[in-house]
């Protein structure tokens, strides 16, 4: 019987985190790992970060099929080993000089040179390469 | 049922009772939270008329000015302020208040950015080289 | 004497000793930080050398008159073709004739500059009168201005073509660009320009250093990125890029390459740029002067 109780009382406290956490905060879908991008937010993605005018990135990286490529930072490859955390790899992109303030790469999302949709969108992209 | 057992139901029931206040204190924040963010959402968006361009362009001239009294202009900046006073005169209010808006945080980042440096620091891949 | 007493002594004169050590060297740590904070123009010259001579340690001194080309075997392949013609060569032409006419006072260049044409090693230096950097296109137009010409624009245009002239007339001189150190106004210009080049700017948030010290010899798309010693012994330069395709002076590259970032440039031969010439000249000192030069 107490376990029966205690059962119950668990559940009820999970369901009811559960509500919470669901109407109080924002979708978590991101962090379901099998979420499917959209593949037109990729091509968007892909079209900001290898166009000169917005994100440039082939203006200091490789990228695979990328044409004249700078080599100032490292090549963009086996992005999801390098960055398991997609925050990170958002973080690195918005601003890198807070973890790095020498680092010499553009802080797209501090300097406005981005917006923030856009580097959602150029995150998704990378992290295909 | 023993002494015990009750015990532990009054329990839940006092938790379940907690969460539903919780609860509803939860969804009465979020509808509040929601008027008030359309409210100033409605308030932000609701002015587009010509004073309020002009006192947005006013307002991105003196960050610009800001910034350039520390060497920290933008490139674009000046060109934004340009093309919202060529909106204004058109009378595309919104446009020119969003590239005003644009250039006014432009001219307040340049400015920090010159600011943040404003002592000479040799970065650590040069200063090795003193030695 | 109690013998306890010899050994707290002994404690004492061993955690005074490491007092001593901790003192002596967080002074030592002191003493270095000090000098790189302030270190002087000499100091600053001789980092540089050692930092691109660690880089690039195949590559001879005076090849740095050749900027990207010394690091860059294809683009050297295309320059030394390029060269064979050299597409600075009429500008070279128009500068004599400018230099060898006189203004409608009768007077000339050769009345402000009697030495002759060979002075573009003076150039820059610390005038004292004036208290500023002068630069050889600065002092053209004093002259024109003196006599009742207008100046010269600063970028383009014939500028280009007198100071051609006098580049070319100058090749094989050495810059030797000095800094007064008992003049504080002529040290503050040059830390001045040292500053600008270590200051981060634009939307895109670049030093000078960024990209011509940390990233040297790395590309920017397909530019490699050439080191700041030799930037100044070549000018004016001709450059075959699309909205170039003519001789420049150092300031319109100096303007580009604050465009290239989205910072909004100086004014060509304003107190910035100036003060920013002064202290990358000083990089070059001992080099030979190769001007004009021609680059992609
Ligand atoms: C985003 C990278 C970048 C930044 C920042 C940058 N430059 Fe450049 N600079 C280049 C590139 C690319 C070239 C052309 C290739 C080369 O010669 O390095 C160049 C060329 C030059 C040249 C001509 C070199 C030659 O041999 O003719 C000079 C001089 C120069 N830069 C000075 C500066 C100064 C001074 C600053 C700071 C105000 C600066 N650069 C900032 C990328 C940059």
């Amino acid at each position: 019987m107490i376990k029966m109780v205690r059962l119950v009382s668990t559940l009820v406290v999970i369901t009811s985190a559960a509500w919470l956490t669901a109407c109080s905060n924002k979708p978590m879908t991101k962090e379901v790992p099998v979420a499917k991008v959209d593949p037109a937010i990729v091509a968007a993605g892909k079209a900001i970060a290898t166009g000169r005018s917005k994100g440039n990135c082939l203006a200091c990286h490789m990228i695979e099929e990328g044409e004249s490529p700078g080599n100032i930072g490292p090549p963009l490859i086996a992005m999801k080993a390098r960055f398991p955390d997609k925050a990170k790899l958002r973080a690195q992109i918005w601003d890198a000089t807070a973890v790095n303030p020498e680092s010499a790469m553009v802080p797209f999302g501090r300097l406005q040179v981005l917006s923030d949709d856009e580097i959602d969108k150029v995150v998704e992209y990378i992290w295909t390469l | 049922m023993s002494l015990l057992d009750k015990h532990s139901i009054r329990q839940s029931e006092n938790l379940e009772r907690t969460m539903k206040s919780v609860q509803r204190w939860v969804a009465a924040a979020i509808v509040i939270g929601l008027m008030v963010g359309s409210t100033a959402l409605l308030a932000g968006e609701m002015k587009v008329d010509a004073a309020t361009a002009s006192e947005a362009i006013a307002q991105a001239e003196a960050a610009q000015k800001k910034a350039d009294s520390v060497n920290g202009e933008w490139r674009d900046t000046g060109k934004f302020i340009k093309n919202a006073k060529k909106a204004a005169e058109a009378g595309d209010y919104a446009k020119a208040i969003r590239l005003a808006k644009k250039a006014e945080s432009e001219g307040n980042l340049g400015y920090q950015q010159a600011v943040s440096q404003s002592e000479l620091k040799i970065p650590s891949y040069f200063k090795a080289m003193y030695q | 004497m109690d013998p306890v007493e010899p050994m707290q002594t002994q404690l004492l004169t061993a955690t005074g000793r490491e007092t001593m050590k901790k003192l002596l060297i967080s002074l030592a740590v002191l003493l270095i930080t000090a000098v790189s904070a302030q270190a002087g123009p000499e100091e600053d010259r001789m980092a540089f050398i050692k930092y691109y001579k660690s880089k690039f340690p195949n590559v001879p001194m005076e090849e740095y008159a050749n900027g990207a080309y010394a690091i860059d075997p294809v683009g050297r392949e295309n320059w030394e073709a390029i060269e064979e013609f050299p597409p600075y060569e009429p500008f070279i032409d128009r500068g004599q004739v400018m230099w060898e006419t006189p203004f409608a006072n009768g007077k000339g260049y050769k009345d402000c500059f009697p030495d002759g044409p060979v002075i573009a090693h003076h150039y820059p230096h610390w005038d004292k009168k004036q208290k500023m950097v002068m630069t050889l296109p600065l002092a053209l137009n004093q002259c024109r201005e003196a006599n009742g010409e207008k100046p010269l624009k600063y970028k383009k245009g014939p500028i280009n073509n007198i100071l051609s002239y006098i580049a070319f007339q100058s090749r094989g001189q050495v810059v030797n660009v000095k800094v007064p150190m008992d003049d504080p106004d002529a040290v503050a210009a040059y830390e001045d320009g040292k500053k600008f080049y270590f200051t981060r700017r634009g939307q895109l948030n670049f030093s000078c250093a960024s990209c011509h010290v940390q990233n040297t010899g790395l590309k920017v798309r397909t530019e490699i990125l050439s080191p700041s010693v030799g930037h100044v012994t070549h000018w004016p330069t001709y450059r075959s890029k699309v909205d170039w395709s003519t001789v420049g002076t150092l300031h319109r590259r100096f303007t580009g390459c604050n465009k290239n970032i989205r910072a909004k440039p100086m004014k060509a031969q304003g107190p910035e740029y100036r003060n920013l010439e002064y202290f990358l000249s000083y990089l070059s000192n001992g080099l030979e002067l190769n001007g004009p030069g021609a680059r992609k």
